[in-house]
């Protein structure tokens, strides 16, 4: 009788647990601690199933809720936060002395901090071989958000991106007051083509 | 009492699903809600006196295998559908270049 | 703020109804349904389908049609996936400047011993899933999870997503194959592959079967799932 009675205590203090969790959930706004809360989410709920005598309920929400789901969140978030820049320039425009204290990394720098943002600056051989004309499908088909090219003649270097971006108009203000920096924003197609 | 506080949970999914700004909490709000009826169910063919449902010698009473059955599939599921809808985030962040369904909403209408 | 304090009233109500509708739910259940187990499914279950993990016997035998179905629906989702994150230009190899992602040598080390472990526990939960708890979809979950740890191990792997959504695709018809193949031998789709009247034994060669067919096929589906997701976090 004492045994049962043990059970059902424990099953009660889980689901206040639970409540407690999913309220902590909903209210927290930063999403990485999110995370942490979501997986033990997951581990009470397994607990509570095993309680309610469904053991293969349990091993199924073990198995997944605790390796495949905080890695997928952890992936979509870390991206939410991440602002790529593909350099096909390449000269003192990003990295003048060997230190990133170019004037367009400055610039760059200034603008993720502002927003939160990590700045993340490639120059991917194969992607920089691509024709200028194909630009916009560059922009459209990979997760590249800045795309930085130079014109030879008149010494301005121009920034290309998606005009549907709300960044990119942000960046666009931002970079009004250097001469030598053009934003050029592509026009909307249809997302999901 | 023991569905009921199931229930709360489910109901904290549905508050935040409403009140969320961002599209991460609002994936984070339907897996809270999945996980609560899933519980739901559960409870419900946790009948009095059963035992896990494996049948052997001296068994006389098992929980309702039906709603389990149905269960490990929801879980399988639910797990998928959740990475399908993170994808598509991944894709509208870079395209938006925010996660704030307000902000997104605003562009579209201004096209 | 009205705005939520409206929310917070309606889901109140919401409580309030499904408070209401469940004191007969209860009641319902502990007696229509109880009797129902005692008398068809304890004595039942384990001569007809000769699995005695009754939810094994539910999802390979009497609603195999319904679990049939569902991992189809992993199948259709993976391959959303795939479609969504698909790019028609190569940027698999790009080179990021900073590289600050770095596995600790202390989790590379305890990932080795832990990987042959998860995988030897995967296909015994796959194997043994008519007599424990278990089965292809729980089993399948955590050899996916094996094979995420070698991710881990290695992180310069590269896999081909296109082949192993194949694999699954020609494996998803050999389990719908093989599912039907009653037909032949009892008259039914979808059942046992074996007379009700052979021996508990002999049923369960079926069940192996097609546990572990189910079991590879999602374990492939969460592989590229996460498969696709590590490629776009590069």
């Amino acid at each position: 009788m004492l045994n049962v009675t043990m059970i059902e205590l424990t099953a009660y203090a889980l689901q206040v647990l639970l409540i407690i969790l999913a309220i902590a959930i909903v209210v927290h706004r930063n999403n990485g601690t999110i995370i942490i809360l979501i997986t033990s989410f997951s581990l009470v709920t397994a607990s509570l199933y095993i309680i309610n005598k469904a053991p293969d309920v349990a091993i199924a929400e073990v198995a997944i809720g605790s390796a495949i789901i905080p890695l997928i969140y952890v992936i979509s978030i870390s991206r939410q936060r991440e602002f790529i820049v593909l350099d096909k320039a390449m000269d003192d425009f990003i990295i003048s002395d060997n230190q990133f204290t170019g004037v367009g990394y400055i610039l760059l720098k200034r603008f993720t901090d502002l927003y939160h943002l990590e700045l993340n600056i490639t120059n991917d051989a194969r992607l920089c071989s691509l024709g200028a004309g194909r630009d916009q499908l560059l922009c459209e088909q990979t997760n590249v958000d800045l795309i930085i090219t130079k014109d030879e003649e008149t010494n301005t270097y121009i920034l290309k991106g998606k005009k549907s971006s709300v960044l990119l108009q942000k960046l666009d203000s931002m970079a009004k007051d250097y001469d030598n920096i053009e934003v050029v924003q592509f026009k909307d197609r249809d997302f999901g083509d | 009492m023991d569905p009921i506080l199931t229930f709360v949970v489910i109901l904290i999914g549905f508050y935040g699903l409403s009140t969320s700004t961002n599209i991460i909490k609002s994936v984070f709000c339907v897996t809270i809600i999945e996980s609560g009826v899933i519980l739901l169910f559960l409870n419900l063919g946790n009948l009095d006196g059963g035992t896990i449902p494996i049948v052997g010698e001296g068994v006389t009473m098992i929980a309702d295998p039906l709603p389990q059955a149905l269960m490990i599939t929801t879980i399988v599921i639910g797990s998928t559908v959740t990475a399908l809808a993170l994808m598509l985030c991944i894709k509208v962040f870079h395209h938006y270049g925010t996660v704030e369904w307000a902000e997104i909403l605003r562009r579209e209408e201004g096209k | 703020m009205t705005k939520h304090f409206i929310i917070i009233i309606l889901l109140g109500v919401l409580l309030a109804v499904f408070t209401v509708a469940m004191q007969d739910i209860e009641v319902l259940y502990n007696t229509a349904l109880k009797s129902y187990l005692i008398e068809g499914v304890i004595p039942r279950g384990f001569v007809e389908t000769g699995s005695r993990n009754l939810v094994t016997a539910i999802l390979l035998d009497y609603r195999l049609f319904d679990s049939l179905f569902e991992a189809g629906i992993l199948l259709i989702a993976v391959s959303g996936i795939i479609w969504i994150s698909k790019h028609d230009i190569e940027e698999k190899n790009a080179q990021f400047m900073y590289d600050k992602y770095k596995t600790p040598d202390l989790f590379v080390t305890f990932s080795r011993l832990v990987y042959p472990l998860m995988l030897t526990f995967g296909f015994y939960v796959i194997v043994n899933g008519h007599l424990s708890p278990g089965g292809g979809f729980q089993g399948g979950a955590i050899v996916a999870s094996a094979i995420l740890i070698l991710y881990y191990i290695d992180h310069d792997k590269e896999t081909n997503i296109g082949l192993i959504v194949t694999v699954e695709k020609f494996l998803y018809i050999a389990i719908l194959l093989f599912a039907s193949l009653s037909i032949f031998t009892r008259g039914t789709y979808f059942t046992n592959v074996f007379p009700p009247t052979a021996s508990p034994d002999v049923q369960a060669i079926y069940l192996v079967i097609l546990n572990i067919m189910i079991g590879f096929k999602v374990a492939l589906g969460l592989w590229a799932i996460f498969t696709a997701f590590l490629k776009e976090g590069r």
